[in-house]
């Protein structure tokens, strides 16, 4: 399988603001099934160089706290905007400036999809509430879900 | 009438902050401050904690330059536990710290400067940013992005992640550079050298119409301070600190790093959260100091590498004495970059950084420990003190922003001077300021411990506190 066929899974987030790390933590719990053509990153906060891996990979899926995932886990479409380059013009940048940078430097960028994970505590301090934990799992399983229906696709 | 121009806030740093420009009655600019308008208080919270946990506790600081305090906290652990670290481990911390002056420094010129000089001051800001860029010039994109990845892999090869890694620890690091990390650090080497090369033609081909530029950005008498080693040569882990002046004199050399508070003093401003370091026995006034990139390229009498050598002669000949103007920074920037990039290559031949011999154990032996190291903005210190059982006491941070403050005021004063004529502010006053502060590449997050990022507000206010002009962009 090339680079440009794999699924770039990107967990972000900060594992010591409590459920502001469920990104990280989903994405830890994907690379741990091993599955092929998945690519794991996990990052504290989204840098400009993502731009490289994001353009060599068939789906990106960025995965992030969420707190208006309210009914549970979302897997939503996104698109490209470098209109949201107040972000990348600092230290930091979001996933639709990501997606607009790979396009502009390197040509292309994947479909996309951010992955939303219900949260409730952002306070210091690590270890998932109840709430994300919850989501956690069924954010798993979305996921796995995704992946099986990308391939019959 | 006397009036204060206010900009608030300033954009593409790091960090919150405003501007404030004083004119007097003629309406000539008289002063300039920066205030950093945010707190997180990293000195306070520390306290209370055990002398362990502040290697995985300072590097959340910055998500730019957590290395460079992990590095130094670790380095304050040492001198508390009374150690000296096994040879590998302090190699190990060295390439740790070059990679991380390549990943910031290639993020500073790249994708927060470049914009500026490439693209021109007054480009609109909805294109003067890392798109306009990658638009105008895609192959420089491309380079500059990859050669800020390529820092950031190394970092990650090492410590296990690129942002925020736990692999240092008093007493040394947890574990060595692997044969297949060296075989992936060796494969980037030709590239990042290459891209090193080509921004550093860019940047001279570009300097050729900016002498204006060069002479109004904060290009003024100062001191410079950083780490030397005891010949003099280019430093950012060990080494001693020296401070010259601006003719090129050294004024003190081969201080101890370890007693800072014999020569460097901390003023606070009412206005800013931002302190001001100074050189005590020249006072405030005379004792404004820079540190970073042109400090340590004027401080130092070589560097130790032939390429980034070669570049430092250069660098050097561009004035009599010291190197003054801040807009260098970018350059000398760059040639750290490449220094970094030899430095590195030079690791990769030595066998010892797969050495498994990495750590010294020991109890709490001082009650007090400092750690200095150089930052990609300059030179940093943690000084820490701790009770029997290493639980901290009291913990201070000076950081390299907090270094540069007095510059950065009399940068901004200088570009106003030379583009204010009056009471109103002009679109092409901001934008200059901005690439002034931007020169110095601050890092608020660092120096105040503050987080988030900053757009543009400008008022123009009468003695008596009256706003009689503002201007807000993004």
């Amino acid at each position: 399988m090339t680079a440009r066929h794999q699924c770039l899974v990107i967990g972000y987030g900060n594992p010591l603001r409590h459920d502001d790390g469920a990104g990280v933590k989903v994405a830890q719990t994907i690379e741990a099934l091993n599955l092929p053509g998945v690519k794991v990153i996990t990052r504290h906060q989204l840098v400009p160089e993502l731009a490289v891996p994001i353009s060599e990979s068939k789906a990106v899926i960025f995965v992030d706290a969420d707190p208006t995932a309210i009914a549970g886990p979302e897997l939503r479409p996104i698109e490209a905007s470098a209109s949201a380059f107040g972000q990348i013009m600092a230290h930091a940048a979001n996933p639709n400036s990501l997606l607009a940078l790979a396009r502009e430097l390197f040509g292309r960028h994947p479909e996309a999809w951010s992955l939303a994970i219900p949260v409730e505590d952002f306070s210091f301090g690590v270890g998932l509430s109840e709430r994300s934990n919850e989501g956690l799992s069924a954010a798993v399983r979305l996921f796995r879900e995704f992946v099986a229906g990308s391939r019959h696709s | 009438m006397s009036q204060r121009v206010l900009i608030n806030p300033v954009t593409r740093i790091e960090g919150h902050a405003k501007i404030s420009i004083f004119l007097d009655d003629d309406g000539k600019v008289s002063d300039a401050e920066f205030h950093v308008t945010e707190f997180r208080g990293f000195e306070k919270f520390c306290e209370g904690r055990p002398l362990a946990e502040m290697p995985g506790i300072t590097p959340r600081i910055c998500g730019i330059c957590p290395v460079s305090h992990l590095l130094v906290s670790a380095k304050a652990g040492d001198a508390i536990l009374a150690v000296n670290i096994p040879s590998a481990a302090e190699k190990l911390r060295r390439l740790m710290n070059l990679a991380q002056i390549i990943q910031s420094h290639a993020l500073s010129f790249f994708h927060l400067s470049a914009p500026d000089f490439l693209l021109g001051w007054d480009t609109a800001p909805a294109q003067r940013n890392i798109f306009g860029l990658a638009a105008a010039n895609p192959d420089v994109a491309r380079a500059g992005i990859r050669l800020r990845q390529f820092g950031q892999e190394v970092i990650e090869i090492l410590g296990g992640k690129k942002i925020h890694p736990a692999w240092c620890v008093p007493g040394g690091v947890r574990s060595p550079l692997t044969p297949e990390g060296r075989d992936a650090i060796r494969a980037w080497l030709p590239e990042a050298c290459s891209t090193t090369h080509l921004a550093l033609k860019i940047f001279k081909r570009m300097l050729q119409g900016r002498e204006l530029e060069t002479e109004v950005f904060g290009n003024f008498p100062s001191l410079f301070m950083g780490l030397v080693s005891p010949d003099g040569a280019w430093e950012h882990y060990g080494g001693k600190l020296r401070f010259k002046d601006s003719n090129g004199k050294i004024v003190a050399d081969q201080l101890e790093p370890q007693k800072y508070f014999e020569y460097i003093n901390e003023a606070v401003q009412n206005s800013s959260y931002l302190k001001s370091p100074y050189f005590k026995s020249l006072g405030i006034h005379g004792g404004m100091y820079r540190v970073g990139p042109l400090a340590r390229l004027n401080v130092c009498d070589h560097i130790g590498v032939p390429q980034a050598d070669v570049e430092l002669k250069h660098f050097k000949s561009m004035r009599h004495g010291a190197v003054t103007s801040s807009f260098l920074y970018h350059y000398a920037r760059l040639i750290e970059i490449l220094a970094g990039v030899e430095f590195i290559e030079r690791y990769m031949g030595d066998e010892e950084l797969l050495s498994h011999d990495l750590r010294a154990d020991a109890d709490i032996n001082n009650l007090r420990g400092i750690g200095v190291g150089e930052a990609p903005r300059g030179t940093l210190f943690h000084d820490y003190t701790v009770d029997r059982n290493g639980i901290l006491k009291r913990v201070n941070l000076i950081i390299a922003t907090g270094q540069n403050n007095l510059a950065m005021n009399q940068t901004v004063a200088q570009i106003a001077r030379h583009y204010v004529k009056g009471p109103k502010i002009p679109e092409p006053m901001l934008n200059r300021i901005e690439h002034g502060i931007r020169c110095f590449d601050p890092c608020l997050s660092c120096s105040t411990h503050a987080i988030g990022q900053m757009p543009l507000h400008v008022q123009l206010i009468a003695p008596g506190g009256e706003v009689v002009g503002e201007t807000t962009r993004g």
